[in-house]
């Protein structure tokens, strides 16, 4: 049978996807970037600093020990460094198609080793635990015990060697809270959303100043590398890269950087010299790897169900109250619905998650992450719904509202009983078809830390490098959830369009 | 039972009713006739309130309508009291037909359900409609459509019923049948003002017949009188 037209939209886009994910056949090997005269390096400035952050006094310059490390390594090149912005999670895929490496902070693991060619270390890291000045807690092993509201709430950069390190360790009581932003991630610590947070050493040190309330716990531990990126089939140019990084450690260059950075030049120089190699990760098996991952994704797709079937009746709710009221309600509620609808519709979603989950703690309001989801989905979805339910409305000949007064209904009840049940039913096909929709975005509250299905995706296709394979398990999953609803939906316009003999709705 | 004074109702500038006085007796059958644009239909619906009046008064029921805003709850009191059969049926088609009459009683009354679905059975068998309990409007014809209308606002236990063109939408066959119903009410004793083309009924039914033209009441008189001999 054919596949309803949104599935085979979702299934369309997930394998688009995953063709653009593969590395590309030929990257640009050194001769290709000496030619062009131009290095172009990968990195992702909402991570923040001290690696690359945008210039708070001149947003449009680029400041951070890495950007001053790729200007290093380019000139060893002799050519000019190119900054490329993309997402921190995602960035090894652009090596080879619009980058030639990718600088910051990547830690060295088996995984990366094994995928992609990798430098030597530049930078020596640890982690460590910040956590605000009033909480009760005064090392990492203090996360055994339990947390101000439970288990303990610890954001992390998603993706990075801080995440792993959390998940992994079985003896600490914490529900792991990804971000893609360090400054986010303090930002809610301070504002108690969460009870503390796990980074790379030198990420606290910079932001220890700008968050005064928080402080750093205990000494860092659980160490690693950062190493340079690139594409596997470009040997020439890692090779260059290693050279270029040699050299820079041998002349003092890469000392005084981290000095000029408060960075333990000295310190980090030591660390290099003895950094242990991390070798490759054996390549799994299909079957092994779908029994590593399949877990994961089917609790993420649970998020996926939680978050449209908790936030679509809500939204219903709010856009019927709201086309009712505009159409119906007094004088001087309807330019502010006018207005609730417009704002909501005209807006992004992203900025709207955004703006409950990270400008509402700042007036007191801290909603967790799962709850803003909810809130905003039904918010931004409440516009769209009353817009349909308005058509609805107005489909109903006004000869019913008039029986209905008639028989001697007030206004509410006849809107109750006669018009919004037959409204109801003509808006039932573009209002599953909407259900549809707010199902595929709820990808987008991973933004504020929920993590649904294609988040779980990313982080797992970047982890175990079989990007192709699980895109292909995802969009199944994704059509499994949907397909019954396009059922549903086409049920209810066959119904519409045939409404004689049947029982109620 | 109703009595309508100096009635005056302007839409857009044109007065549509243009002083109407009328009385109509309890247990009468009152027909208003007239040329279309005349303002019968404007007339009957100012009676329970669906359109406003600028000026005059109407008591029907024991509810006094002014001009101008009424008070909250009157309208709503006094439409308990006047039922109303429409042109169109106006039938709620997300209903059964039983639901359809059982919906005002049940919304607005304080009867046990059983009960109140029992009245209506007997309602429909009246008009002879009581096979059809179960059908949704969609499947019936215009005729039975319009038998299970006048159900419905019998459904209330109004006081006075209100038919605005209750046939102009049904062929003929159709029409007789819901004629008979509306006559055999009226041989029952049901007060009824009956907006209508169909001088045959005039002539069966009515006890009154008011002529209006351009807003204005022309005559009065029994059907004879004002329609002539019937041929």
């Amino acid at each position: 049978m054919r596949p309803p037209r949104p599935a085979r939209r979702i299934l369309a886009r997930a394998l688009l996807g995953a063709a653009a994910l593969l590395p590309p056949a030929h990257a640009a090997d050194l001769d290709a970037v000496r030619a062009r005269g131009s290095l172009v390096w990968a990195a992702d400035q909402e991570g923040g600093g001290p690696h690359v952050y945008a210039d708070p006094d001149d947003p449009a310059r680029l400041r951070g020990f890495e950007v001053e490390l790729a200007a290093l390594v380019a000139a060893e090149l002799g050519v000019e460094p190119r900054f490329q912005q993309g997402q921190w999670d995602r960035l090894p895929l652009l090596l080879g198609r619009s980058a030639d490496c990718v600088i910051n902070g990547f830690e060295s693991t088996p995984e990366r080793q094994r995928d992609w060619r990798c430098s030597r270390p530049y930078y020596a890291y640890a982690l460590q635990l910040v956590a605000r000045r009033d909480v009760a807690l005064d090392s990492v092993e203090g996360l055994a015990g339990e947390g101000p509201a439970g288990p303990w709430r610890v954001g992390v950069l998603t993706g990075s060697a801080a995440e792993i390190e959390m998940r992994r360790r079985g003896d600490l009581r914490v529900e792991v809270v990804g971000f893609d932003g360090t400054v986010d991630c303090l930002e809610q610590v301070r504002s108690r959303v969460i009870d503390a947070a796990l980074m790379d050493d030198c990420i606290a040190w910079f932001n220890a100043d700008r968050f005064p309330e928080l402080r750093c716990v205990g000494r860092p531990f659980a160490g690693g590398t950062y190493v340079i990126l690139t594409a596997p089939d470009t040997p020439a140019l890692g090779a260059a890269i290693d050279d270029a990084l040699g050299r820079l450690v041998a002349d003092g260059r890469l000392e005084a950087l981290y000095d000029r950075w408060d960075m333990a030049g000295r310190q980090q120089m030591l660390l290099l010299r003895d950094a242990a190699e991390v070798p490759p990760a054996p390549r799994s098996g299909l079957a092994e790897l779908m029994r590593s991952t399949l877990p994961l994704l089917l609790r993420s797709a649970g998020m996926t169900i939680l978050l449209s079937c908790a936030a679509f009746p809500l939204a219903v709710v709010l856009g019927l109250s709201v086309a009712v009221g505009r159409l119906h309600g007094p004088a001087w509620l309807r330019p502010a619905l006018t207005l609730y609808v417009e704002v909501l519709r005209g807006t992004p979603l992203l900025l709207q998650l955004y703006a409950i989950f990270y400008l509402l703690p700042k007036v007191g309001l801290a909603l967790p992450a799962l709850a803003a989801a909810i809130l905003g989905l039904a918010l931004n979805y409440s516009a769209y719904e009353s817009e349909i339910y308005r058509a609805g409305l107005k489909a109903v000949p006004p000869g019913q509202l008039e029986a209905a007064l008639a028989l001697g209904m007030s206004k509410w009840q006849a809107l109750r009983h006669v018009v919004v049940p037959q409204a109801v039913r003509i808006v039932m096909p573009p209002v599953t078809s909407d259900f549809i929709a707010l199902f595929k975005d709820t990808s987008v509250c991973s933004a504020i830390t929920v993590v649904e299905l294609t988040k779980r995706y990313s982080v797992l296709a970047l982890s175990s490098g079989r990007i192709a394979e699980l895109a292909v398990v995802t969009a199944l999953l994704y059509l499994a959830m949907s397909w019954p609803l396009s059922l549903l939906s086409r049920w209810f316009e066959q119904r519409l369009e045939n409404p004689a003999g049947r029982d109620r709705p | 039972m109703i009595d309508v004074l100096a009635l005056v109702a302007v839409r857009s500038g044109t007065r549509i009713l243009d002083g109407v006085s009328l009385g109509v007796p309890e247990g009468s059958v009152t027909t208003l006739v007239g040329p279309s644009g005349s303002g019968k239909s404007t007339l009957l619906r100012c009676l329970n309130g669906l359109e406003p009046f600028s000026g005059g008064s109407v008591t029907i029921a024991g509810h006094r309508l002014a001009a101008g805003p009424q008070p909250p709850g009157a309208l709503e009191r006094l439409r308990r009291d006047v039922g109303m059969v429409f042109q169109q049926f106006n039938l709620f088609p997300h209903l059964t037909v039983i639901d359809n009459v059982t919906l005002g009683p049940r919304v607005l009354g304080r009867r046990p359900a059983d009960e109140v679905r029992a009245a209506a059975l007997v309602l429909l068998d009246r008009v002879g409609m009581g096979r059809f309990a179960a059908a949704r409007p969609a499947t019936l014809s215009g005729g039975q459509q319009q038998r299970v209308a006048i159900a419905r606002a019998l459904a209330m236990g109004p006081r006075v019923m209100l038919f605005d063109e209750p046939t102009s939408a049904l062929d003929p066959r159709m029409s007789a049948e819901v004629l008979d119903v509306i006559v055999e009410l009226a041989r029952g004793g049901q007060t009824m003002v009956v907006v209508t083309h169909d001088h045959g009924f005039a002539r069966r039914a009515a006890t009154q017949v008011v002529e209006l033209a351009s807003g204005r009441v022309q005559r009065t008189g029994t059907a004879e009188a004002i329609l002539g001999a019937a041929g």
